[in-house]
């Protein structure tokens, strides 16, 4: 197992290494002057606009960008972003806890909630509560996800005024407010945008499970067990559920990304300062540096989600195990 | 409780006004009640305030917009928001200045003024900043000091500088566009490293209020520094949320979560007039948009544009435009279509911008006619010398307002015989273009200094020369050059800029189709509401909270 883990990390290494000099040769391909941002309207002597360049490393090549961002990796520098003149790590740090904690609430309401269903409506494939959850959640996964943010807006907020419509917390709220308060302000704030996001993904999970479940009453042990007289609810969740968790795990793989992406509408439309509408701010900006980095977190936790799935995937999984 | 709006604008809101000013009374009474405890101002803005500290802020107006609570300039704008003459502004930082020669000012900074660490603000600092502005890696838009030879303390707190010409607006170049640095606190620094330092994180300035937190990606709180040598504040913080989506920004203020709405588009306007507690004020903006020709070839820029070069191909493309159609289109009634580069707070030189001549097709057809083109091949494009009228109109995609006019224009240059293939790109893209040269036509949208001496950055021989200049179409005219150099000495300054204006305007090296005025919302429990066209929230720290008015968030 031991053995297994190091060749898959070293692979995930070499794939998040490859990846990162594609997306830095990408950037260097895109048309457009980071240097739009700094000068706007504004004249600019020859000298400045070099000096600028060389400033915050828009003036290096493909091969030098990688050796100076590598060099800096090994100090925690990764350079200093041109929007914001701050150092891009700073800017990462600000906005990863908000990103983390809609998008950790989002996958961990999809892969409960979704997968509990899932399993149920397997179960019960011909019941109308069954069918009308699956119909909801395909129209909700239909829908953009900004329509629906603002429909909950306009309904929540503006109409009922339940919510409030963007933002993380209240910004008029006393910094020595006690922790209650600050925990029912933060869950206030996060009501919208959470809805929004599982209403736009439930279904996924929802609709995996369920077809991995239904694949998996016709087994031949499942079969078996109902022949023995095994109670429904046991059959269910000891027969049926773990082998079709196969499928879900590698959806989850794929999906961790969106832990740190986030949704760049969701996060606009809300007010919400995660990462991914930094990263879509910075790369119309072609802030180079702010898109490297960014981009160089979001391929470790891509990598690192693909290891962790592939070893749970032997966890739930016994026929992946070595003999 | 005045707002500075010049009348124009008054009328544009249904507002009645008089030349320069309007004086707007208190509530009955509002003085006999004690005053709310804790007046607040929450403004949502769609850029986050990240690094609001003079020369630093690279004109981003949510920098700016802060970095004005914080600093002060050494000068502010006078009664009538004029830039011209030694007397249009009034002591801020600097309590008085006085002339020795036409080239020469002294400045005399207020004694009393303190950075918020409680150290005076010396002359050192005011030569400190300037050297910092001439520094490149800074990144400061240098051609605004430009015009200035040398800054020196003669004395801790006098300050002599030296300009390299004669002008009118030698107080607002210095004064006006000069926010001193605390040398104590930064000289120590390289300047590259000030972005990145603590004192970035925790600016500490000289203005009404003080820092008093951020929360990354959500908001930036000031506090009112009661200690402020010209008064203490009437409004004790100011809240600047980050809102990037327009519509949330709306919804905010819908809410009543926000007490100002500054970009608000025509379709959410009923919804914002509707609102009983907001009030709606028009400030003449500086912004500008305009269909700039490039007198020199696309694809070769060492040559002159086989199409843009005669000026009546330029006066007949303005002819063939109906440009108030195409403003009411983007602005509804909010905006004109001056004959010159002069946006809405020019509008001292010249009040009256109905565009003239109005859209005149047959106008446009002789005129091209005239020139040359015909339509030999009977497909409806003009051909002359065997060069089709056929051009490519360039403009970034993320602009909806440009693409509307693009469309709009497309159609109408069509009918005069131009066939005009539309090239919408991104906007790093665009602005990376501009400077190549390889485009046609292109829109452009800028925001124009309060002085109209910085025509010369963008219109003047010299700017078409320079390398890095905002002379995009590269237009070079000696007359206009001329009149401009008269008119930034010129006692009547109105006729002298009108007649470079209007030199200009005959010439056409673009048609200027959209001169806007800003409709703002704020709460109308607000009083004494200045704002100003130019760096609008100068004067918060003077708004008042009318007592009986106030919110939860007020006391």
């Amino acid at each position: 197992m031991i053995r297994w883990l190091a060749s898959r990390t070293t692979e995930a290494a070499l794939t998040a290494a490859v990846a990162f000099v594609v997306l830095v040769i990408l950037l260097h391909l895109l048309p457009g002057d980071p240097l739009t941002a700094v000068l706007r309207d504004h004249p600019a002597d020859p000298a400045v606009v070099a000096a600028l360049r060389h400033r915050w490393g828009t003036d290096r090549t493909v091969w030098q960008s990688l050796i100076a961002f590598g060099a800096g990796l090994a100090h925690g520098d990764l350079g200093v972003s041109v929007s914001e003149q701050r150092d891009v790590l700073v800017v990462i740090s600000e906005r990863l806890p908000a990103t983390l904690l809609l998008g950790g609430l989002t996958l961990l309401i999809d892969f409960t909630a979704g997968l509990a269903i899932g399993v149920w409506s397997a179960l019960h494939p011909d019941s109308i509560r069954a069918r009308l959850a699956g119909a909801i959640t395909v129209v909700g996964y239909a829908l953009p996800a900004f329509v629906v943010g603002l429909v909950l807006v306009w309904i929540f907020a503006v109409k009922l005024g339940w919510f409030p419509p963007s933002g993380a917390s209240d910004p008029l709220l006393s910094p020595g407010a006690g922790v209650g308060t600050i925990v029912a302000d933060r869950l206030r704030h996060l009501a919208l945008p959470l809805a929004t996001l599982v209403i736009a993904t439930l279904a996924v999970p929802l609709r995996q499970q369920r077809t991995s479940a239904l694949a998996a009453a016709a087994q031949p042990w499942v079969l078996a067990a109902r022949a023995r007289g095994v109670r429904p609810g046991v059959v269910a969740w000891r027969h049926c559920w773990r082998p079709a968790l196969t499928p879900i795990v590698t959806l989850l793989g794929l999906w961790l990304p969106m832990l740190v992406a986030g949704s760049v509408f969701v996060e606009s439309v809300f007010a919400w300062p995660g990462v991914g509408l930094l990263l879509a701010q910075a790369t119309a900006e072609r802030d180079i540096p702010l898109v490297m980095a960014t981009g160089f977190v979001l391929i470790v936790v891509i990598q690192t989600g693909s290891v962790l799935a592939d070893l749970l995937y032997r966890v739930v999984d016994p026929a992946q195990r070595p003999a | 409780m005045h707002w500075f709006i010049p009348s124009r604008y008054h009328r544009a809101a249904g507002i009645t006004g008089r030349i320069a000013a309007l004086f707007v009374l208190a509530a009955p009474g509002a003085g006999a009640q004690r005053p709310a405890p804790n007046p607040t101002v929450v403004y949502a803005v769609g850029k986050e305030p990240t690094m609001p500290i003079p020369l630093f802020t690279h004109s981003e107006q949510a920098n700016d917009d802060v970095s004005d609570q914080l600093f002060l300039h050494l000068a502010a704008y006078g009664p009538t928001g004029g830039v011209s003459g030694d007397h249009a502004l009034i002591p801020a930082l600097a309590r008085s200045w006085r002339r020795v020669d036409p080239l020469t000012l002294i400045f005399e900074l207020d004694p009393r003024a303190r950075w918020q660490d409680g150290a005076p603000v010396t002359a050192h600092d005011v030569v400190y900043t300037w050297q910092l502005a001439n520094n490149p890696v800074v990144g400061n838009d240098q051609s605004r000091l430009e015009s200035i030879a040398s800054v020196e303390a003669i004395g801790d707190r006098t300050v002599r500088v030296q300009f390299k010409r004669p002008s009118a607006e030698q107080v607002y170049t210095f004064a006006f566009l000069m926010q001193p640095l605390p040398s104590h606190l930064l000289e120590r620094l390289a300047p590259e490293a000030i972005t990145t330092s603590d004192y970035a994180r925790h600016p500490i300035g000289d203005g009404p209020f003080r820092m008093a937190r951020r929360v990354p990606g959500q908001l930036l709180e000031l506090d009112a520094d009661s200690t402020f040598f010209l008064g203490r504040p009437t409004i004790s913080r100011v809240l600047f949320r980050y809102v990037e989506d327009p519509n949330a920004r709306i919804t905010l203020f819908l809410t009543g979560e926000t007490d100002i709405l500054d970009v608000i588009p025509e379709p959410a306007m009923a919804q914002v007039r509707g609102r009983a507690d907001a009030r709606l004020i028009a400030v003449p903006s500086n912004d500008l948009v305009s269909f700039v020709f490039n007198t020199r070839s696309s694809t070769d820029t060492t040559r002159p544009s086989p199409l843009f070069t005669d000026p009546r191909v330029r006066q007949a493309l303005t002819l063939a435009l109906d440009r108030t159609t195409i403003a009411r289109s983007i602005f509804d009634t909010g905006a004109t279509a001056p004959d010159a580069a002069q946006s809405a707070i020019w509008n001292w030189i010249t009040p009256d911008v109905t565009p003239h001549p109005a859209a005149d097709l047959t106008r446009a057809r002789m005129l091209l006619a005239e020139a040359g083109w015909r339509d030999t091949r009977g497909d409806g494009v003009l051909v002359k010398d065997g060069v089709p009228l056929h051009f490519s109109l360039l403009y970034p995609s993320s602009s909806a307002m440009r693409h509307t006019a693009a469309l709009q224009a497309q159609q109408m240059w069509r009918a005069a015989g131009a066939a005009v293939d539309l090239d919408r790109v991104e906007g790093p893209v665009f602005g990376a273009r501009l400077p190549t040269g390889r485009w046609d036509v292109m829109i452009n949208r800028v925001g124009e200094d309060p002085t109209p001496s910085s025509l010369v950055q963008s219109w003047s021989c010299g700017a078409a020369r320079r390398p890095g200049s905002t002379n995009y179409a590269r237009w070079c005219d000696s007359t206009f050059d001329r009149l401009v150099t008269t008119a930034t000495t010129a006692k009547d300054q109105p006729a002298a800029w009108r007649a470079a204006l209007a030199r200009m305007a005959a010439q056409r090296p673009a048609i200027f189709f959209a001169a806007s005025t800003t409709p703002i919302a704020v709460h109308r429990r607000f009083d004494n509401v200045i704002v100003w066209p130019s760096r609008t929230w100068l004067s918060l720290w003077q708004w008042r909270v009318r007592p009986a008015d106030a919110l939860p968030r007020d006391r």
